[in-house]
């Protein structure tokens, strides 16, 4: 047994590796469809109720925003921004907001894949996060969640069922990410390739406008596509240093993810209050 | 001793102080804290998760099946994740040569129509009053007999062609058995429910003799120009499309694609094309033609294609020396930029410089079929745009157009007919199709009701349907009720209680698409042939039967010629003698397609009388349509009214479609229902969309209740400013208004299809309409 | 006289009375007050030793419940037939871990019956042929919030089943399956010792077993603070939570 342990001791260091997940959305491409929504429902067991039309209390972790250059008809226009947890890793003195305020230690930043977790066990649903988050990508469950008799056969068991009372967001799939390192291990690998670990709403989006993958791995898609110069994340002026990146070749569809914090941009259609 | 008060209080205190020290160094009751805790936050009955306590998912072995999507006529290949033998995911199959990996909201919500409440569990009869949606469970052998009861007597007293299907297709295993029960028995009347390829059908048949539907090269085009055509909304096979959207937008910004979208409502489409062109709705047929114009004035077409392959291009003369005017002369006379700009609303300089753009385009593809192509749409209007391809030369070239043929399969034997049989079909169908009125029409699907209605109630005693909900469907849904009302004998196929089978007599449950075997054919605008295979990925959750094996044995059970017409054991057999050699491949890959496909070149692509492609429609005359003037002859604009008086329906009401709702004949699951956006649905209440102009002259503004009415019915709404659509004109999403289903999807909104009537085609009697005349006042 | 002072009265007479019985009984010539200090003592004692062992031997068997396994199983002679534990207990392709095998793994040796023993009989008859699955009690099952990677630990730590399971290889005989009853844990999550002080989930086995000595340093319990101690030794780091917690 001392032996073993040795062994495993060896291993020590060898995966103190870091990775930093992100994503590059290219707005050019995004149609709008509203696939990746329903992936990602599919995917994280989220819940459904028979009058969802409320955003405010409905549950998205990926939620598609509408906006419009707010100019008259015929010279009005309209983009997407597909609007995951923006896993912000914050820079100098800011911090993730969501994980700054939390008093339980429900979510946490993780240096290691620099994704921020939410422990639905720790939760006790104070929604300091939700008012700290700039992104809106946090929701609480006000109910308890429920399926038609029946409908509880699909539910994905790597994901768990999320109760009444607590604070929820994306993940980024971390099951997936789970789920991939156990393949890895089991075939002698630390290293994930970069197709072995995608979020569900890349994998479905049928016009490939999300690309996920490690934004500090030159091999990765992400490290080129994130440098692009039509690029930008939302309100970065706030140092919150998010993780996904969009690409848009409309200047007006930048500039309202860009200045938002600055001026209030005009036309922005579907806002988060009723 | 006494037990005086002192003694007692010793007594207790020191009981309980040694009581609690002496629990206080056991365990328990840390061990009891800790238990608690978990309790109260697993297992208390509060949290209890919705009635979830003990059947949360477990863990189990994880596979992956492939099959095929049929919620639309997308055909796209998927792989279902399973944990042991519960399906829990549906993604896009990688490397299918449809989809490659991409999936649709509706298609990845797939599994909530499958395990859904909305479910038939077993064969149903209704009890109550028709539309209650009072059902009595039966047994599958009680099922049957009604129906062969039924269709017996109606055979007997001689009535067979009073039998009528309706199917979402015509293509496929499935669909060719209904049309071959009703060959055996003895009816002509198998309808299939509308859409784009009814009228593109007819179009390409006319234009270029081929059968078939049609295929568009989109991936190598790179000049889009989309007549309307709701390209990333689900047209077409919805994620191929958008996956060739994809194409266009990559790459450097001067290499990329262009996409121009013509539509008077800033769709998703128009919003991320190149350039949006909003035009007077209905005009769609005139703009083409000016475009015509500028490229034959310009000399800007193909001069090869239209020199050698096309008849009626320029002027002609028959044998006996009679001229007829081409396109060309029609085009250049007619549909001056000016006149165009006038009709269209669109100025002069945009379209001369889109149709030099087009033109001068490497491969350009003129695009044609309204929203999803949910609506069969003007022959002409079709043609018109059909015949900008043709100016191009752009048929059958890379990047083009193409007549697609289908996967061969093997041919099944000849119905032997008896008397009754032979004579039930040469009976004229009820919808009019093929009559002498319309004889190049093959189904009408929208006509049918119109035709009950109008004093032929007793046109049909049995109704089958399957794959389609033309109780929710079709347009006019007020004489599509009452069209219903009048059929004595309801069967519906379906899976899910969706409206036809809320209204039916009698629910025969089909396996759900996941439970089953079926062969999918041709996506539809795909350019190659493919034919994909549904396979079960589940085993059949309720007491359901595939819908061949049902009209099998009721077949069987008729006896007689109706019986020897399906000499096959039961459905599996069937496909599997139909596929042929290919049943290994479709079995072990679950599709076929045809990389090596070429469309014929242009010398041998053309079946009309003159062997070319035809601008002017010689077939028209061979087939016996009676078209008034030499115009009709041609590609041409005539102008499609919409319903309803000007003067009490100020406003144009259109439909506008959504990607993230279902309006076909599967209704919206919960979680594409969940993604509709604030400004769409409010509670129950669906959002139209209204330019703030015309909201102010009405005296609207955002979120007022509104009254919208049109000729066909009206209905309480929520206004919506929308800067994006025409002045004058009103956006409706079509989707909802459904009572069938239940809660999640029942109540919600109001159906476009029962404000919105049938204009008839003059030629075709395929409904035209793309919208009405409506008026929106404040309530 | 008023009404108010009678009761008075009547309740000082009373007194009286009682004072005199006492007086009355109290024949023996024993100091009153000289033992009355042993009463708080004795009644200290009796509540102590009373909830003393209430808390250390009435209610731990209370708090679990017990239920048999369907079969009962010899591990000993499965793994000298099959040679090690991933003859059934294996690795999926996808990294995944079978766990408990299913019944096409049994049914691969057991489609007709080895031997006489009336267990295997029971497998054959009750779950073999009418192709049921046996409903396995898992000793080591983990709430559904928790995510726990096999490969993780047994490919990549390279740690030995027995470290967290026991030697169960060696066992002729399975034994029951304790559950909490408030929680419905099994019972290996907190330990067969109920102060929670041994360091691992299986000294029932090594009693019932009478196998003599095995030497694994390292054997854990399957709480929370279990992984986290270990991970914190081997790792050296304060793990987030979200290593573990799905």
């Amino acid at each position: 047994m001392k032996e073993v342990h040795h062994k495993a001791d060896e291993h020590h260091g060898a995966h103190e590796k870091t990775y930093k997940y992100g994503m590059v959305v290219d707005l050019d491409k995004c149609t709008g469809c509203g696939a990746c929504m329903v992936a990602c429902m599919a995917e994280n067991n989220l819940s459904f109720r028979k009058d969802n039309s409320d955003r405010l209390r409905s549950n998205l972790w990926m939620r598609v925003y509408k906006i419009s250059n707010g100019r008259p008809f015929p010279d009005t226009d309209i983009s997407f921004i597909p609007r995951p947890c923006q896993h912000c890793e914050g820079e100098g003195h800011h911090h993730t907001p969501c994980v700054s305020v939390c008093p339980a230690t429900a979510t946490d930043y993780s240096h290691e894949t620099g994704i921020v977790s939410q422990v639905y066990t720790r939760c006790f649903g104070c929604r300091y996060c939700m008012a700290a988050c700039p992104y809106h990508v946090r929701v609480f469950n006000w109910w308890d969640p429920t399926w038609p008799k029946g409908m509880e056969k699909y539910l994905n068991p790597d994901v768990s069922v999320r109760m009444r009372g607590v604070v929820e967001k994306c993940s980024f799939c971390y099951h997936r990410y789970q789920r991939a390192k156990n393949k890895a291990y089991a075939e002698g690998r630390r290293e994930l390739h970069e197709d072995e670990y995608q979020t569900a709403c890349t994998q479905a989006c049928p016009a490939g406008a999300i690309t996920f993958g490690d934004l500090k791995n030159p091999e990765h898609k992400v490290h080129k596509l994130k440098k692009s110069r039509y690029a930008f994340r939302l309100l970065e002026k706030l140092g919150t240093n998010p993780k996904i990146y969009y690409v848009s070749t409309r200047d007006w569809g930048r500039k309202a993810g860009e200045v938002y914090a600055g001026e209030e941009p005009k036309g922005v259609t579907h806002v988060t209050h009723a | 001793m006494k037990l005086d008060r002192r003694t007692f209080i010793e007594l207790a205190v020191g009981f309980s102080a040694g009581a609690g020290g002496g629990f206080m160094l056991t365990p328990v009751n840390w061990k009891l804290m800790d238990d608690m805790t978990i309790w109260s936050q697993e297992l208390w009955p509060r949290y209890q998760l919705g009635g979830l306590k003990g059947r949360l998912p477990q863990q189990g072995k994880v596979t992956h099946a492939d099959s095929v999507c049929n919620l639309c006529p997308g055909g796209c290949g998927i792989t279902v994740r399973k944990v042991g033998d519960r399906a829990t995911k549906i993604e896009g199959r990688e490397g299918y040569p449809v989809n490659d990996g991409g999936i649709c909201p509706l298609g990845a919500a797939g599994l909530q129509l499958l395990y859904g409440p909305w479910r038939i569990p077993s064969p149903l009869k209704r009890i109550g009053k028709r539309g209650s949606g009072n059902f009595e469970k039966i047994s599958w052998d009680e099922a049957i007999n009604k129906v062969v009861q039924k269709l017996g007597n109606l055979r007997q007293k001689g009535q067979s062609h009073t039998v009528a299907c309706i199917l979402g297709s015509d293509e496929g295993t499935v669909p060719r058995l209904f049309d071959r029960f009703l060959a055996a028995y003895g009816s002509p009347n198998f309808i299939r429910t509308a859409s784009a390829e009814d009228t593109y059908e007819l179009a390409l048949g006319l234009m270029q003799g081929t059968t078939g539907s049609v295929g568009y090269d989109l991936e190598r085009a790179n000049f889009i120009l989309s007549f309307g055509s709701g390209l990333i909304e689900g047209w077409g096979s919805p994620v191929r499309v958008i996956q060739a959207h994809s194409t266009w937008r990559s790459g450097d910004l001067k290499d990329r694609a262009t996409v121009v979208q013509i539509e008077p409502r800033l769709s998703n489409t128009a919003a991320k094309a190149d350039n949006w062109y909003p035009i007077n709705p209905g005009t769609e047929a005139a703009l083409a033609l000016g475009l015509a114009h500028v490229i034959i004035k310009e000399s800007l077409y193909n001069v090869d294609f239209i020199g050698k392959h096309t008849f009626g291009f320029e002027d002609w003369s028959d044998s006996s020396g009679k001229t007829y005017m081409g396109f060309k002369r029609l085009v250049r006379t007619e549909y001056t930029p000016e006149a165009v700009s006038k009709i269209t609303g669109l100025p002069a300089k945009k379209i001369l410089t889109l149709a030099r753009a087009f033109a001068k385009a490497k491969r350009p593809v003129a695009v044609w079929g309204r929203g999803k192509g949910t609506v069969s749409g003007s022959l002409y209007e079709c043609m018109a745009v059909h015949a900008l391809n043709a100016l191009t030369g752009n048929i059958n070239k890379p990047g083009g157009v193409s007549a697609r043929p289908q996967v061969a399969t093997r041919s099944w034997p000849e119905v032997e007919r008896d008397a009754t049989a032979w004579s039930g079909s040469r009976r004229p169908r009820i919808d009019g199709a093929g009559s002498n009125r319309y004889p190049l029409t093959r189904y009408l699907p929208d006509r049918w009701s119109q035709v009950m209605n109008g004093g032929k109630a007793g046109a049909i005693q049995a109704l089958l349907v399957h794959g389609a909900d033309p109780y929710y469907t079709t347009l006019d849904s007020a004489a599509v009720a009452k069209a219903f009302e009048a059929i004595p004998f309801v069967v519906s196929f379906s899976t899910c209680l969706d409206e036809t089978a809320y209204h039916a007599d009698l629910i025969l449950p089909n396996h759900h698409y996941l439970e089953r075997w079926e062969d999918i054919p041709t996506p539809v605008g795909l350019q190659k042939p493919i034919l994909g295979m549904l396979k079960p990925v589940v085993s059949p959750q309720f007491d359901t039967r595939h819908a061949g094996d049902v009209l099998m044995t009721i077949a069987k059970s008729m006896g007689g010629s109706v019986a020897s017409a399906f000499p096959w054991d039961d459905y599996e057999t069937l496909l599997k003698e139909t596929m042929g050699d290919n049943w290994g491949t479709l079995e072990k890959a679950g599709y076929i397609v045809n990389e090596g496909y070429k469309p014929s070149a242009w010398s041998k692509a053309f079946g009309t009388p003159s062997g070319k492609f035809e601008f002017y429609i010689t077939a028209f005359d061979q087939a016996g349509v009676k078209i008034g003037k030499d115009v009709g002859y041609l590609p041409h604009y005539e102008p499609v009214q919409p319903e309803g008086n000007p003067a009490t329906y100020p406003l144009i009401l259109i439909p506008t479609e959504l990607m993230r709702l279902a309006d076909g004949a599967v209704g919206n699951p919960p979680f594409c229902t969940k993604t509709l956006e604030e400004t769409e649905l409010k509670k129950n209440d669906l959002f139209v969309e209204v330019n703030p102009k015309t909201a102010a002259d009405y005296g609207l503004s955002e979120g007022h209740h509104a009254m919208l009415e049109t000729a066909k019915g009206k209905a309480k709404v929520l206004v919506h400013l929308f800067e994006g659509i025409m002045p004058g004109v009103i956006g409706i999403p079509k989707g909802l208004g459904h009572a069938a289903y239940d809660d999640y999807l029942a109540g919600k909104g109001v159906s476009a299809n029962s404000l919105i009537g049938v204009v008839e085609d003059p030629v075709t009697g395929l409904s035209a309409a793309w919208g009405v005349r409506a008026k929106l006042t404040r309530v | 006289m008023s009404t108010t002072e009678e009761k008075e009265q009547t309740v000082a007479e009373n007194e009286q009375e009682k004072g005199g019985d006492e007086q009355a009984a109290e024949v023996a010539p024993v100091k009153p007050g000289t033992w009355r200090f042993l009463i708080p003592i004795a009644a200290f004692a009796l509540g102590f030793m009373s909830h003393f062992s209430l808390g250390w031997v009435i209610l731990p068997p209370i708090l679990y419940a017990e239920k048999q396994q369907p079969i009962d199983f010899s591990h000993k002679l499965h793994v000298d037939e099959v040679g090690d534990c991933e003859g059934c207990h294996y690795f999926r392709e996808d990294g995944s871990f079978s766990g408990i095998p299913e019944l096409e793994n049994c049914a691969e040796c057991h489609e007709e019956a080895m031997g006489e023993d009336p267990e295997e009989a029971k497998l054959i008859t009750e779950y073999i042929e009418p192709g049921k699955e046996i409903p396995w009690l898992i000793y080591a099952r983990q709430p559904q919030c928790v995510f726990f990677s096999h490969a993780a630990h047994v490919k990549m730590g390279e740690m030995d089943c027995a470290i967290c399971h026991g030697p169960i290889g060696d066992s002729d005989h399975v034994r029951p399956y304790q559950y909490n009853r408030l929680t419905k844990y099994s019972r290996d999550i907190w330990g067969w010792n109920i102060a929670g002080l041994s360091k691992n989930g299986w000294a029932y086995l090594k009693q019932a077993d009478n196998s003599g000595e095995i030497k694994i340093e390292h054997a854990a319990r399957m709480k929370m603070d279990d992984c986290a101690e270990c991970h914190m030794e081997k790792r050296g780091v304060h793990e987030a939570c979200f290593v573990c917690h799905k």
